[in-house]
């Protein structure tokens, strides 16, 4: 394998060295996912690798090859607003709003695979994502708001 | 219209003089303290009515988090009888709005967004008048409604605000005193609103500075000295020079940075560069602070002097003596600093994450020896700051290094950089004599509060007492501070709070009486009063002598002319703490967007809860020895508390800001529930490192 998907556009064996992270922002420029630490603890970098939350900061390219990566930017259509998206919306659950594609991405990775969880699981789910100006309640009731969105879909 | 003259450009605009500073009430700031020069010039655009209808404000104030784009919008749309759709808000680009000495001390909505509001009015005023000479009808028969004026008795008689401005340049002057909408007619401000720009947030489409990449631009890579205080002597970058993607090394004073075509390319050629440095021996480390606060004060400053303390503590039947200690913490937003710099034509343009955009572009004008209007800096979205952006160096050495190799090129720091070479709260230590009754009236009051750094406001401010006490002496020292002592939320008042709401709470103690009664005893401020009887009624408090083994604590806190009191459940295990949940009260005044409000009070209990449970930065050697993440702990979601904000403004009282306020009583409320636990009395901040 020699090519990744990127949001559903496939891009032909790039450098396997490269950073993810740096890869997405400075050669695809998709800043949407943001660099908050580079250590992998503040979750601002998160993207979906095959639908599972990731720390871009810590892969790289290589790593990820063959594979098919969501960003914010291609977790709805154009135009168009994902269940979690929305739902931060309605909850103003932000701020400065440097953390918030990060957390949606990981939110997003998490209902993926647990379609109705219970408030701790998804503090849990969440516990490795920063945001330092305190929006936590807000993300909390966004995330139970949108489980309950995708729930309704689904049914 | 009579007084009409030309416009910019095609609608209605609204000119007026910039705003200053914070009126004196509020203790307002010197401009001159953060290196601003007063604004050139008059007749700033704040307002333009356009073609279409729909208006566009502008405002020198950035956008870091605070919802003021959200907050303005609501202000102008109100007065304007528009749709909050149909206003644009233009911020913290100084080619395009007034000036403003930057983004801080919670005055957006009180000052710069009063006046928007004048500019609004005087151009809802401006289009009556240019209906009525259209209608042939007199502007008392008139009224403006959903972007539309309308005759009141007939609204077929109607011309849109787009009809009236089509074709024409206009421009008025704010008048003196428009007629502002008064609070009983607000239709948009005082209801909750969600953010008018939370789409561009949750889609990534908001661009911080990190996200400004544009064409040709080169990547920046630093090589720092190993200490603040070691100076570069010699680099040796020839191994840098030859690495791939390499463009330059850039050596300019003390400024050494690895120029490549991309980020990873400059990172690693940095660390190849050989630098020797002049180390300065005997650098002191955090644990030297509290004995260096003391030893190296100086500027002893008089901020309250009320009565006799001899006289007071004469009278008491009791006294008591207590020493609290704050070690410095970091900022830590989000976001770490970048800039993009771009020199074309002769003129030079930065994208910079900055508090101040005017401060940045005086500075630079002076570096470079041009005129401030050959600068352009443009503060695009901010990933937090909380003060710490004021200081903002990536923006001159962005600018430094693009005018070195002739090419846009981008700095942006590392999270490591960013705490290190940024800015910090000082670490401060507060003394305290207090003497009081048996019956718990406070008689005397001497507080001695030592904050590391030069910038004495920042001591200042929220070291006076509230309470009623016929006997005060407050003093406030600046100590040296070996790291650069920074704003923070509220500047030196979570400091100086947290020392006396815990000493108030130690007197309740040695008088056996509940702490919110022995406040409600020693104050009579009818504000502080109701948001402390607001916030102990919701959250159900029930008086009750500490330590009473319930882990509730409470605190009030005055704070750029707000008015705020919590009351917080905690539970010790250990040296663990977790705060379960916090009821917060707050009287701001006029509250323009209440959703914006909580949300602030909401983010500043957690901020507030870092620097009382985890946070502190640990130093030696002149470096930082923790300045990233793994080993800073800061609020998770899973810390969070469950947070219920009580707004208790009244619409009739000028706004006085919600950002700040809401941090100042956290960490006393914590330590005082800690007390009311374990009645283990913690004076020195984090608690959790001082329950060992």
């Amino acid at each position: 394998m020699t090519s990744i998907s990127v949001n559903g556009v496939p891009h032909e064996a790039p450098d396997p060295g490269r950073n993810l992270l740096s890869y997405l922002r400075y050669d695809l420029g998709l800043t949407g996912t943001k660099y908050g630490c580079g250590d992998g603890v503040c979750g601002a970098c998160t993207v979906l690798v095959d639908g599972q939350a990731q720390r871009s900061c810590q892969a790289t390219v290589g790593t990820v090859l063959g594979g098919s990566i969501t960003t914010i930017e291609g977790l709805a259509p154009e135009g168009a607003l994902h269940p979690v998206q929305e739902a931060f919306v309605e909850e103003s659950a932000m701020q400065c709003g440097y953390c918030i594609p990060g957390f949606i991405m990981a939110a997003a990775g998490f209902l993926g695979r647990e379609p109705r969880p219970t408030s701790a699981q998804v503090r849990q789910a969440l516990a490795e994502n920063m945001c330092r100006c305190g929006t936590y309640t807000r993300i909390q009731r966004a995330v139970e708001r949108a489980a309950g969105k995708l729930s309704e879909q689904s049914e | 219209m009579s007084d009409a003259s030309e416009g910019d450009r095609e609608g209605l605009e609204i000119v007026g003089p910039v705003v200053v500073g914070m009126p004196a009430a509020r203790g307002g700031y010197a401009t001159t303290a953060y290196g601003n020069t007063q604004p050139q010039g008059e007749g700033a655009r704040w307002l333009l009515v356009r073609p279409d209808g729909s208006a566009t404000a502008y405002a020198g104030k950035v956008e870091y988090g605070q919802g003021v784009r959200s907050g303005f919008a609501m202000e102008v749309a109100d007065e304007l009888r528009l749709r909050l759709t149909e206003v644009e808000v233009v911020l913290g680009d100084t080619d395009e709005v007034p000036w403003d000495m930057g983004t801080f001390g919670s005055q957006s909505t009180g000052i710069v967004g009063l006046q928007l509001r004048k500019a609004a009015a005087t151009a809802r005023q401006a289009l009556l008048e240019l209906a009525a000479e259209r209608l042939d009808l007199p502007t008392s028969e008139l009224l403006c409604r959903d972007g539309h004026v309308m005759s009141q008795s007939d609204p077929n008689k109607s011309l849109s605000y787009g009809d009236l401005v089509t074709g024409k340049r206009l421009r008025r002057e704010i008048a003196e005193e428009p007629a502002l909408t008064p609070a009983e007619a607000f239709t948009i401000m005082g209801a909750p609103a969600q953010r008018v720009d939370a789409v561009e947030r949750v889609t990534g489409r908001a661009k911080y500075a990190q996200d400004i990449l544009i064409p040709g631009m080169l990547f920046a890579k630093l090589v720092r000295p190993p200490s603040f205080a070691a100076r570069l002597t010699e680099v040796d970058a020839s191994a840098a020079e030859r690495m791939p993607g390499v463009v330059q090394v850039v050596r300019d004073g003390d400024l050494v940075a690895v120029l490549a075509m991309t980020d990873e390319q400059a990172e690693r050629a940095a660390g190849t560069v050989l630098a020797r440095c002049e180390e300065q021996p005997e650098q002191p480390s955090h644990l030297d602070m509290p004995d260096r606060l003391l030893s190296s004060q100086h500027d002893a400053t008089t901020v309250q002097a009320i009565g006799s303390l001899e006289a007071g503590f004469g009278q008491a039947d009791g006294v008591l003596e207590e020493v609290y200690y704050l070690p410095y913490v970091a900022n830590a937003p989000m976001e770490p600093r970048a800039a993009v710099a771009e020199w074309k034509d002769g003129r030079l343009t930065v994208w910079a994450g900055t508090q101040r955009p005017f401060g940045l572009r005086t500075e630079l004008a002076q570096h470079f020896g041009i005129a401030e209007t050959d600068v352009r800096v443009i503060a695009p979205e901010i990933g937090g700051g909380f003060g710490a952006k004021s200081y903002f160096p990536a923006g001159l050495e962005a600018a430094r290094l693009a005018k070195a190799a002739g090419r846009p090129v981008r700095v942006a720091y590392t999270r490591a950089e960013d705490t290190a070479w940024g800015s910090f709260r000082p670490a401060a230590l507060i003394a305290i004599k207090s003497g009081f009754k048996a019956d718990g009236s406070i008689v005397a009051w001497e507080f001695r509060a030592y904050h590391a750094g030069d910038r004495a406001m920042i001591g200042r401010r929220g070291s006076d007492t509230p309470y009623d006490t016929p006997n005060v002496t407050v003093t406030v020292s600046s100590s040296d501070s070996p790291l650069r002592a920074g704003s923070y939320r509220s500047l030196g008042g979570a400091a100086n709070h947290f020392a006396r709401e815990s000493h108030i709470d130690e007197i309740a103690n040695a008088v056996g009486m509940d702490p919110v009664e022995l406040r409600l005893r020693n104050l009579t401020h009818p504000r502080l009063r109701r948001v402390l009887e607001l916030a102990a009624e919701r959250f159900g408090w029930a008086g009750a002598r500490p330590p009473s083994n319930r882990g509730v604590g409470v605190a009030i806190g005055v704070d750029v002319g707000s008015y705020a009191a919590m009351c917080v459940q905690a539970d010790v295990q250990g040296t663990e703490v977790k705060v379960g949940r916090v009821v917060a009260a707050l009287d701001c005044g006029l509250t323009v967007n209440p959703e914006g409000a909580r949300n602030q009070v909401e983010g500043s209990v957690i901020m507030g809860m870092g620097t009382a449970l985890y946070e502190a930065i640990e130093f030696r050697g002149g470096a930082v020895l923790n300045p990233g993440f793994v080993r800073y702990r800061v609020p998770r979601i899973t810390d969070a508390p469950a947070i219920d904000v009580v707004l208790a403004g009244d619409a009739g009282e000028p706004s006085t800001g919600a950002g700040e306020p809401g941090i100042v009583p956290v960490a006393a409320a914590i330590a005082n529930a800690v007390f009311d636990q374990t009645g283990r009395r913690v004076r020195e901040l984090p608690l959790q490192r001082h329950l060992r």
